[in-house]
């Protein structure tokens, strides 16, 4: 709960700072107060309890879900440099809606109620939508809010509809009164079309934020489209408060009627897999190749939801974590290299820009080398680790099937994510060597090291819970 | 953080300083740093006894969780006890010593540092191997000895030939580490945990001779065999050799190659369990020690006859396990492991003062030029031979009083090999220190006695081999055995599920017997040995003059050709045969096929991705439609049902 307030409060600050003449204090100031929301966070671990008249829950596991949200904001902060090198950019607004937008995104992991999820989506959302086109002088950037905005809305839509039927069907928004009337409706087997109208569409609804497949399409655009470090950020942090608002849904409401949406997400589950993985296989640009390496994570973490096991929300932190270090890493990696090589005036972002990285800089190399490994779900790396817990989930619901697609595509994977390293270290260099801040390199250095201490030591997260 | 944890972080530490930064901090530190890590070891080491001794209950540490899967729990963890503190007395008293020496021997190498950094590496896996509280544990240390050994067996790697045997030896230890895993596997399904305390405790639960117990132990013991250089995976350790003498003696010698037999020690109850397995690794012994005797007394490479016998002594070591004498293996590996790096460090200093030279034809009459060697060099020598009172006479007899009660014949065979041995160990003596010397001119002038970094570590083990048996007297003196008692907990295991565990069955009168006739078969080699050698009056001909079945067992009886031409030969036509035609039409042929199917699959699904929002919005409904479809067909269609009044 804490953290809501926190940043709400300073997100305002920020904008004030905005007046002052130099830029400068921005970045510190920011990143000083998403520390301050991520102690502010952990301040009610094992302090359960519910706050705003039982709007919003605080438990051990919302806070870690939260607090993977912060560490994973705080890295993003850190690397986008304050946005001092472009004099066009708007640095106090950037942070105050980065600020506003992980308010949405903590409600997404505690509501209580089905009304705070729709304003913790819509907060998340409508922050996103803006920054997607803060570069105003990139068509490209503007084309891709436009689109985000318009697709966006529609899942909206169709999500709302869902809540309003299921208030038809439980004469509430509380989801632990709708897990009453679930309850009720499996034992006297009588069945009402309203909710299961209305659970199909708020699920469609959510899979929509985080781009779960048929419903992907804005996914490689939009990420492309924009400025690479907001797409950092929706990568990361609006595919986990997606998924702690999926699976907090459907496991304390809808659990009882687990018969009736597994189907459906087992589809989208598999549609996920392979459209990702097999068209992630041609793209040129690293960046789009992300954006589908993105669906396809959607895809692996939708196998925890599937399982729905006793160890399945241990798995959606762990996968959470393992996939926004390595995802910020690699980010991190092609903003350093892009703009070294400017395309029509844009930073270029194929896969062909890493060629000899190895040799213009051997600590982005392998900076990139592990954060593709832990994509790729290679052993040692945090990323191996959370496939496996998120399979044994799905295996626990004797999934087979499903389990030999998600393999199959796992092997697809490492296909299109070696490409980059063999491009690192195998394609000779074009470029001259490229120079990183200390900063950078430190935060760099946190979320690789991350990955590999994970990737050794999985029980480290997993015993806190 | 408690002291044990410490244990093996200091030479972790002093690894990652050496191992990183190897080209920029100065020879005059890497050793200090080097040195200072095993020494402060070595005071953890005390500090643990201490607190060991005060409740006599096992230490067990918790270092992390490591890994959970399904119900089973792997953890991080060390356990001390009477076995692992003796182990790490060994590791880190011997390591130190060793360590020390090294700054002497090795200290104009230009990889000074970097030889520095793998040996605390060795240090800090030898030591997970034997604190650990598990067999993954453990493992992980045998795993790392293993590459430890590989790195520095092939440390002068501009030399192809050493590049080879430490390839030998790594891939003879891979053949045993198979076997060593397979038993980890079995125990896991058996038992469900790799943690001693409950592995122990269940078995206990079982009968003896269970056959699950046959497979789990035989599979165990073929690690071993790897690791301890027995019959039939001993070839690597004569060429181990390669390495530098500091390395030979610390790894090849005192601490890794006796790891197999810390670890059926370790695994007493099990072994308890299965007779059978341990006639196996009783006759195993006895023929590993009786073949490398053999083939030590034709040798002329001052190394190859100490590795020789060190295999031979290995031998020893499982026979005493195989005949349920845990406590006197053990025995054997303590005083073995000071007499033997002894008989290394200076058979080095030897060596360094030869100027490289390894030949014993080419030596002689150094007695007088190199003194301290030479004397410490001769007690080494009386101890292995196991004349009385020093340290190998009461190892190797209470092993040999055991085999003598379990079988006869076994016991006449460890005799012999038991004469061997002090035959050629007293032959590599006669002829190295007595005589003349036989050398070059130049190697005469450069004669001269080893530094004080590499005398001492030597005069500190002589002393050791000196007085190291005391702490296991026999019976019939009426002085208490030390050893024995200090270890009795760890057997608490063996005694529960085999009640004739651990009594004492050797008569006194026969027992003196013994004694005696092991000391006169060891005083006739030694004489012996005496009139052959003594003053270097018969000199070993060169190679091309050998023949005859001499020559044969010169040549280690063809052991190596043979592997070489069922093992390796077939394999690599085999090899061949995939590289060459199964691979590019077979595999390749589909793995093409099945990259070229993804990609023009992917060409198809990229088009899907046009740009156009419209046609996205168009694919989102009809999903949702689809959706809809499978989640609420079959209520709509009963509805309308209802609706039109059909039943």
């Amino acid at each position: 709960m804490y953290p809501i307030l926190v940043l709400s409060i300073t997100g305002i600050i920020t904008l004030f700072l905005g007046f002052l003449k130099s830029k400068k204090v921005l970045l510190p100031a920011t990143l000083f107060f998403v520390t301050l929301a991520f102690f502010a966070n952990l301040y009610d671990w094992n302090k359960p309890g519910l706050y705003f008249n039982n709007m919003l829950q605080v438990n051990n596991f919302t806070i870690l879900l939260s607090a993977v949200i912060l560490l994973s904001a705080f890295l993003i902060i850190a690397l986008t440099k304050g946005f001092i090198d472009d004099e066009h950019a708007q640095p106090a607004e950037y942070f105050a809606i980065l600020q506003f937008s992980l308010v949405g995104a903590i409600m997404m992991t505690g509501f209580q109620n089905l009304i705070m999820l729709f304003i913790g989506v819509e907060i998340l959302s409508v922050s996103m939508y803006v920054l997607t086109g803060s570069d105003k002088r990139n068509l490209r950037g503007n084309e891709a809010a436009l689109k985000y905005f318009l697709m966006g809305s529609f899942a909206t839509g169709i999500m709302l509809f869902g809540i309003a039927m299921l208030y038809g069907a439980n004469y509430s928004f509380n989801i632990d009164a709708a897990r009453t009337v679930v309850t009720q409706m499996v034992s006297t087997q009588h069945s009402s079309v309203y909710l299961y109208v209305g659970v199909t569409f708020l699920l469609i609804g959510l899979l929509f934020k985080v781009s779960a497949a048929p419903f992907h399409f804005w996914t490689p655009d939009v990420y492309e489209g924009a400025p690479t470090i907001f797409t950092t950020f929706m990568s990361t942090i609006v595919k986990t408060a997606g998924f702690a608002a999926i699976y907090r849904i459907l496991e304390v409401s809808f659990s009882p009627i687990y018969s009736f949406w597994w189907v459906m997400v087992i589809i989208m589950t598999v549609l996920s897999l392979i459209i990702s993985n097999v068209t992630a296989v041609s793209q040129g640009s690293f960046k789009r190749m992300l954006a589908f390496s993105s669906v396809s994570h959607a895809g692996y973490m939708l196998m925890a939801v599937v399982g729905l096991s006793n160890k399945s929300d241990d798995s959606i932190v762990f996968y959470s974590l393992a996939y926004s270090l390595a995802t910020i890493s690699a980010f991190g990696v092609l903003m350093a290299v892009s703009k070294e090589k400017l395309v029509d005036g844009r930073p270029d972002e194929s896969i062909a820009v890493l060629n000899g990285l190895s040799k213009r800089n051997p600590f982005l190399a392998f900076i990139l080398a592990i954060s593709m490994l832990s994509l790729a779900g290679i052993p040692l790396t945090a990323g191996f680790w959370g496939k496996f817990y998120v399979f044994s989930d799905a295996a626990f619901r004797g999934h087979i099937w499903l389990l030999v697609v998600a393999i199959l595509m796992s092997a697809v994977g490492i296909y299109y994510y070696f490409k980059p390293i063999i491009a690192a270290y195998m394609r000779e260099s074009e470029g001259e060597a490229i120079s990183l801040t200390p900063f950078y390199k430190i935060i760099l250095g946190i979320t690789t090291f991350g990955s590999i201490l994970l990737g050794l030591f999985p029980d480290l997260l997993r015993s806190l819970m | 953080m408690s002291i044990i944890t410490l244990i093996p972080l200091f030479p972790l530490i002093g690894f990652l300083i050496n191992g990183l930064g190897f080209r920029k901090i100065p020879t005059s530190l890497a050793g200090p740093i080097g040195v200072g890590a095993s020494l402060l070891s070595f005071i953890g080491t005390v500090i643990a006894y201490t607190q060991l001794t005060e409740t006599n209950q096992p230490i067990l540490i918790n270092v992390f969780d490591w890994i959970t899967v399904g119900s089973l729990q792997i953890n991080f963890s060390f356990q001390i006890d009477q076995l692992s503190i003796i182990m790490l007395f060994v590791i880190t008293g011997v390591g130190t010593l060793i360590h020390m020496y090294s700054m002497g021997y090795m200290h104009d190498d230009e990889g000074y540092g970097k030889f520095m950094a793998f040996l605390n590496l060795f240090l800090f896996s030898m030591l997970l191997l034997v604190m650990g509280s598990n067999y993954i544990v453990m493992f992980i240390g045998w795993e790392g000895v293993g590459l430890c050994s590989y790195l520095l067996i092939g440390f002068w790697n501009k030399n192809t030939e050493y590049g080879n045997a430490a390839r030998k030896a790594f891939i003879m230890n891979r053949i045993g580490d198979l076997g060593f895993l397979i038993g980890i596997f079995l125990i896991i399904l058996n038992f469900g945990s790799v943690e001693y305390t409950e592995v122990f405790e269940k078995a206990k639960g079982l009968t003896v001779g269970d056959s699950t117990i046959i497979a789990i132990t035989g599979f165990l013991f073929i690690g071993a065999m790897g690791k301890s250089a027995q019959i039939p995976l001993y070839t690597w350790l004569p060429d181990a050799m390669a390495g530098p003498t500091p390395v030979s003696a610390l790894i090849h010698a005192a601490t890794m190659v006796t790891s197999g037999i810390y670890m059926i020690i370790r695994s007493n109850i099990l072994y308890t369990l299965a007779p059978e397995t341990l006639e196996f690794v009783a006759w195993i012994g006895v023929a590993t020690a009786v073949f490398a005797a053999t083939i030590g007394i034709f040798q002329n490479d001052i190394k190859k006859v100490l590795a020789y016998s060190t295999v031979s002594q290995l031998g020893y070591m499982f026979m005493g396990l195989g005949v349920s004498a845990y406590t006197s293996g053990f025995f054997h590996v303590i005083t073995h492991a000071f007499f033997k790096a002894l008989l290394f460090l200076a058979a080095g200093s030897v060596i360094h003062a030869m100027s490289g030279e390894q030949d014993i034809r080419r030596m002689g009459g150094l007695w007088s030029k190199i003194k301290i060697t030479a004397i410490t060099f001769l007690i080494g020598t009386i101890a292995i031979s196991g004349v009385f009172p020093l340290a190998g006479f009461f190892s190797k007899d209470e092993i040999l009083a055991h085999v003598y009660e379990h079988n006869k014949l076994m016991w006449v065979l460890a005799l012999i090999g038991s004469m061997m041995t002090a035959f050629y160990m007293f032959r590599l003596f006669f002829l190295t220190f007595t005589g003349s010397f036989r050398g070059t001119h130049e190697q005469e002038h450069h004669l001269h006695e080893s530094p004080a970094s590499m005398t001492i570590p030597l005069m500190v083990l002589a002393v050791f081999s000196f007085v190291g048996g005391f702490i296991g007297m026999p019976e019939v003196f009426h002085a208490p055995h030390l050893l024995a008692d200090f270890l009795n907990p760890i057997y608490e295991g063996s005694k529960a599920v085999n009640p004739e565990f651990g009594a004492h069955p050797v008569e006194h009168s026969t027992e003196w017997m013994l004694m005696g006739i092991s000391l006169g078969a060891a005083l006739i080699a030694i004489f012996i040995a005496y009139t052959r050698f003594g003053g270097s009056k018969n000199v070993p001909v060169e190679d091309s003059e050998i023949t005859g079945v001499q020559k044969v067992i010169y040549n280690k009886y063809y052991i190596d050709e043979v592997y070489w031409a069922i093992f390796v030969n077939p394999v690599k036509s085999l090899s061949n045969f995939f590289v060459n035609v199964f691979e590019p039409k077979g595999f390749d042929a589909i793995v093409r096929g099945v990259g070229n199917m993804v990609n023009s699959f992917s060409n198809l699904t990229r088009r899907l991705q046009a740009g156009g929002t419209g046609f996205y919005l168009f694919a989102m409904v009809i999903g949702i439609t689809i959706i809809l479809g499978i989640n609420l067909g079959y209520q709509v269609l009963e509805t309308i049902k209802a609706f039109v009044g059909i039943k």
